[in-house]
């Protein structure tokens, strides 16, 4: 078998590694967008003037970014399908199983939202509060200008660290192959094991792992800077 | 939901365990220094060869997930035969050197990335006034600015020990029995997730927490302006 051979498409590994691919995808922005909603919660909740509502927001990032990932996934796998079986063992459905995708989704974005939860914090201190008053005096309300002053300037504050939050959860996603996700990285480890062919299987994942996240970067420098446009220093000087 | 008798029975195993990832934390930090050090020098070269250089290591180690890396050297790797016959196959030999390499390779990475951005934000008053005074290049590097650098770069510095030491949690993976898989031992032995997983995340928490107050310490040792204007003691007259 050549080398070309073993990623055709059907006869070869091509199609396994493409549905690992998307599945490895769909859990990064699954897991993803619900991090980022939980990080923005939690960085509000942090921010809070209800001191038990801070402490939870903070106890939440604490352990959540120290205990490793995996740990937190297998706790989630394993631990969270017996937890459901007992609660639900009084209303009669005993057999209940959880799916790595979802188990994995739901560990991965109460990771990233601990994440998360930093950046909006800083994103949204960093809005001057000068522009807040300024707001509230023109008479908007507490939300309104929430939403029109406050989170449009920390979005943009937050921009830089979003991109890289989510080089995180993409980097973070073969760690579900451990718990049976068929993702990326477990379609290569699968291919490799029926051909012996590892080397070939593992460099094409690495490849294209660099190739999206070259892309990210790309991404973030092209657009880090148009966010900014408004403040930016006018270019030249003296005519 | 944890059941203290097997919690007493185990604690033993998994302290023995928290021992191996230890030596994976310790191993990793050690060797990624090395390698990012000369990575960061070179990322701040006049030299534009020796820049992209940096920029490719950097590139090249931190883009794909470390899982990935780690199965390269693990099942990749040995199957080229001229690896098999040379030196390198030390490297490569079973599970921990893998993840050793692996996690240096990846966190030297890192390190190269904050090292470099300390190495620029040193005032160049610095270095030409060590110039100016005399100093010979590693002198100059010895005494003045790595000095410097390392009070720039501790902050995020303690950031990457914590992210290093969950890392080796992955090391799991590849048949090595640190902190990470003496619990799952113990889960495939009892099929009880809680008390394993949750004892073992207690002690990395620990861990962790213990870290981040020693670099706090030292960052405050280091660094007189966070401390604050010292006050005179008693009525001052």
């Amino acid at each position: 078998m050549s080398d070309l051979d073993l990623f055709a498409w059907g006869s070869g590994w091509g199609d396994e590694l493409a549905r690992g691919l998307l599945i490895t995808f769909e859990v990064a922005i699954a897991s993803y967008l619900l991090g980022a909603g939980i990080g923005l919660l939690s960085a509000f909740a942090e921010l809070s003037r209800q001191r038990p509502l801070r402490w939870l927001a903070q106890g939440y990032g604490l352990v959540f970014r120290s205990v490793p990932e995996l740990l937190i996934i297998f706790l989630f796998y394993y631990g969270g399908a017996l937890a459901l079986r007992w609660a639900l063992k009084p209303l009669g459905i005993g057999r209940i199983d959880i799916s790595p995708f979802l188990a994995g989704t739901v560990a991965l974005a109460l990771i990233q939202g601990a994440y998360a939860g930093q950046v909006f914090r800083g994103a949204l201190l960093a809005v001057p509060r000068e522009l807040v008053m300024a707001a509230r005096s023109l008479g908007l309300r507490r939300w309104q200008v929430a939403v029109k002053v406050t989170l449009p300037l920390a979005l943009r504050y937050a921009f830089a660290g979003l991109v890289n939050l989510w080089l995180n959860v993409l980097k973070a996603t073969p760690l579900l192959s451990a718990i049976g996700l068929q993702d990326f990285v477990r379609a290569a480890d699968t291919a490799g094991q029926n051909t012996k062919r590892y080397f070939a299987f593992f460099l094409v994942i690495l490849a294209v792992y660099l190739v999206i996240s070259a892309l990210t970067l790309w991404f973030q420098r092209r657009y880090g800077d148009r966010l900014f446009r408004h403040i930016a220093p006018i270019a030249g000087g003296r005519p | 939901m944890m059941e203290l008798d097997r919690l007493w029975g185990e604690l033993p195993a998994l302290l023995e365990g928290l021992a191996v990832t230890l030596e994976l934390t310790v191993l990793t930090l050690l060797i990624g220094m090395a390698l990012a050090l000369p990575v960061a020098l070179m990322r701040n070269h006049r030299s534009p060869a020796l820049r992209w250089l940096a920029v490719g290591f950097v590139f090249l180690f931190r883009g794909p997930p470390v899982l990935a890396l780690l199965f390269m050297l693990y099942y990749g790797v040995p199957q080229i035969a001229w690896i098999r016959e040379s030196w390198f196959w030390v490297l490569v030999a079973d599970g921990f050197t893998c993840a050793v390499v692996a996690f240096s390779l990846n966190s030297a990475a890192y390190v190269a990335e904050i090292l470099a951005n300390a190495l620029r934000a040193v005032p160049v008053g610095e270095r030409e006034a060590g110039l100016a005074a005399g100093f010979p290049p590693w002198l100059l590097y010895r005494r003045i600015i790595l000095p410097h650098v390392a009070r720039l770069a501790l902050h995020n510095y303690g950031n990457e020990i914590v992210f290093v030491i969950k890392g080796t949690a992955v090391a799991s993976l590849v048949t090595v029995v640190d902190l990470m898989g003496v619990a799952q031992q113990i889960y495939s032995r009892t099929y009880d997730p809680f008390t394993p997983l949750l004892a073992a995340g207690v002690l990395y928490f620990l861990l962790v927490l213990l870290v981040s107050w020693g670099v706090k310490r030292l960052e405050h040792r280091l660094s007189p302006e966070l401390r604050g204007p010292r006050l005179a003691r008693g009525p001052s007259k």
